[in-house]
């Protein structure tokens, strides 16, 4: 563990750099941003080398972004990566540049969305919007459909933070559902879902929760009527529902684990007092000893 | 530099402590001239080993370590051996073993099983140690936990012999990880660190190690309370300010409920 060996090349050093800047929890990305510029004293292979990074960060983040034409914001995703730093916006059907630092949006444009799977699209957004509405006071919904070969694909993505450094701590909850279907509609389809949590509490310490579950359950899919988006209205009333039931059990079962590690595993690991339930008679513990030499002289 | 070693730690406290080697590794590999400094200062979940000559385990950290070699409390040699490995004088070597084994008793009255090993260096107006303690849970309720204690104490003796002061940093590390069908993944973990120092008197009523006995029994004690509101109080209320179970809308007809009652009571009581 002591020996280090050879020093490192630019190129691992900067992999580090870029690993370190993945991994800063919610709501810190600049602090430790500025902590890897000054570790590595080399802010032009910082930016030829991890600039990458910082894309990818607020990408995986689902970070939420206010933009110009809409009252709701937009959560940056891969999902919505155009290229050349242009995501979509399929609420309000526009893209706009992202500053990956700055985290700002600029030159919103119109943007086409795929018409095939817009009014699928559509409604589950507004039925997930609402769902927002009752379970997340600051959450964001963005709602992704493509269709490709005769399938239309729904992805939808939930974001919920709280920033509180100034008392230590920040959180976040992201969960992303998808299914695929048939265009024209009719039977089932399987929704998968992965929900995670992270939580980072850094007064005095360093303590981090960091939770993922993964969800499978089968979505009946309405065949769809011209003329009508009554099926699509249908199958977002079921697809929400779903996600409802799911992520509040997950809520219950993170729950019921607290419970579990704090009336069971952590008072097993130490006690509050010894036995006699009085604090340790020190002079007693090293009396304890001279005792027993005697004993053996 | 100053700056960068402030960088660095800054960055420990921020990345996930679940990859604490990992990242003290590439720390290290990142900036090489910081390696000695992180080494002391940045806490690491504690491994065991075992003196084979007494058939003991006891602890590792960089206290005990000279190279790749570390030092058994137990029979005060080094694994794997060293011809020069730097050990504490005798007198504190005495002193050494007598800590060890009265930490040994507190370790089995707090922690009934566990490992704990402590480790004592000379300074120039005293001496310095670490009492380190570690327990791993039994992995019931499908559940598995460790407590890893690291408690270093710098001892300054004052010229008469008749009184010292202490200065107590205690990092408890606790670590609890679970998969389950309903709820996934759940790993909470990281370390709390405090600091005390005060002035006592030493005697033969009140030794050093009395002394020190009762810093780390008050520490502790005082840190599992914290662990245990941080841990189970307050990142647990993180995660539901995140997700609301019940929906707003029915907490905002609570709310209005609660108000319009509030009005009709403070309405008949000022008609009284």
């Amino acid at each position: 563990m002591a020996d280090f060996g050879d020093p490192i090349s630019d190129k691992q050093k900067v992999a580090i750099a870029s690993d370190f800047i993945l991994h800063a929890p919610p709501g810190e990305f600049n602090e430790v941003f500025n902590d890897v510029r000054i570790l590595l004293n080399d802010d032009d292979l910082l930016k030829e080398g991890a600039s990458g990074s910082f894309a990818q960060y607020n990408k995986d983040q689902f970070t939420p972004c206010k933009i110009k034409g809409s009252d709701e914001l937009v959560l940056v995703t891969e999902h919505g990566d155009l290229g050349g730093s242009r995501f979509l916006d399929p609420r309000t059907k526009q893209s706009f540049k992202y500053d990956h630092l700055r985290k700002e949006a600029t030159e919103e444009q119109p943007a086409k969305v795929d018409a095939g799977a817009e009014p699928w699209r559509s409604a589950i957004e507004a039925s997930l919007t609402a769902y927002r509405d009752q379970h997340y006071k600051q959450g964001v919904v963005t709602v992704y459909g493509k269709s490709s070969g005769g399938n239309t694909t729904i992805i939808a993505c939930i974001e919920s933070h709280q920033y509180q450094p100034k008392n230590f701590w920040n959180g976040r909850l992201r969960s992303q559902w998808s299914v695929t279907f048939p265009e024209s509609g009719g039977g089932k389809a399987e929704l998968t879902g992965v929900i995670k949590v992270q939580v980072h509490y850094y007064e005095d310490g360093n303590v981090q929760l960091v939770t993922s579950k993964e969800v499978k359950q089968t979505l009946n899919i309405s065949k769809h009527e011209k003329k009508s988006t009554k099926s699509e209205e249908q199958t977002a009333k079921e697809f929400s529902k779903i996600v409802v039931d799911a992520e509040s059990d997950y809520q219950k079962a993170i729950g019921e684990n607290y419970l579990t590690m704090s009336d069971t595993t952590f008072k097993a690991l130490r006690r509050q007092l010894p036995v006699t339930r009085t604090k340790i008679d020190w002079n007693k513990i090293i009396g304890y000893k001279i005792g027993s030499e005697l004993k053996n002289a | 530099s100053d700056q960068q070693l402030d960088c660095a730690l800054d960055l420990m406290r921020r990345l996930p402590p679940q990859q604490i080697e990992k990242n003290l590794t590439d720390l290290i590999d990142l900036v090489p001239t910081l390696c000695e400094d992180l080494l002391s200062s940045v806490d690491q979940p504690l491994k065991i080993a075992r003196d084979k000559q007494l058939g003991k385990d006891y602890l590792l950290c960089d206290y005990n370590r000279d190279g790749d070699s570390y030092r058994s409390p137990w029979s005060n040699t080094y694994d794997p051996p060293l011809d020069d490995g730097t050990l504490p004088s005798d007198r504190l070597r005495k002193l050494e073993i007598d800590a060890n084994t009265a930490f040994d008793q507190y370790r089995e009255m707090y922690f009934e099983g566990g490992v704990s090993s402590v480790y004592l260096w000379d300074l120039d107006h005293g001496f310095a140690g670490v009492i380190l303690i570690k327990k791993a849970g039994d992995g019931s309720k499908k559940i598995k936990g460790c407590w890893d204690s690291i408690h270093v104490v710098e001892v300054q003796e004052k010229s008469s012999g008749r009184s010292a002061h202490y200065k107590l940093t205690s990092t408890v590390m606790l670590w609890l990880q679970t998969s389950k069908d309903a709820s996934g993944v759940m790993n909470l973990g990281g370390s709390l660190t405090r600091q005390v120092e005060q002035d006592a008197t030493v005697s033969d009523a009140s030794p050093h190690i009395v002394n020190i006995g009762k810093m780390v029994e008050d520490m502790e004690n005082k840190i599992r309370n914290t662990l245990n509101e941080i841990y189970f109080g307050k990142t647990r209320d993180i995660v539901y300010g995140l997700r609301s179970f019940i929906p707003l809308g029915d907490m905002k007809k609570q709310d209005a409920l609660r108000n319009d009652l509030a009005a009709a009571l403070s309405k008949r009581s000022a008609a009284q």
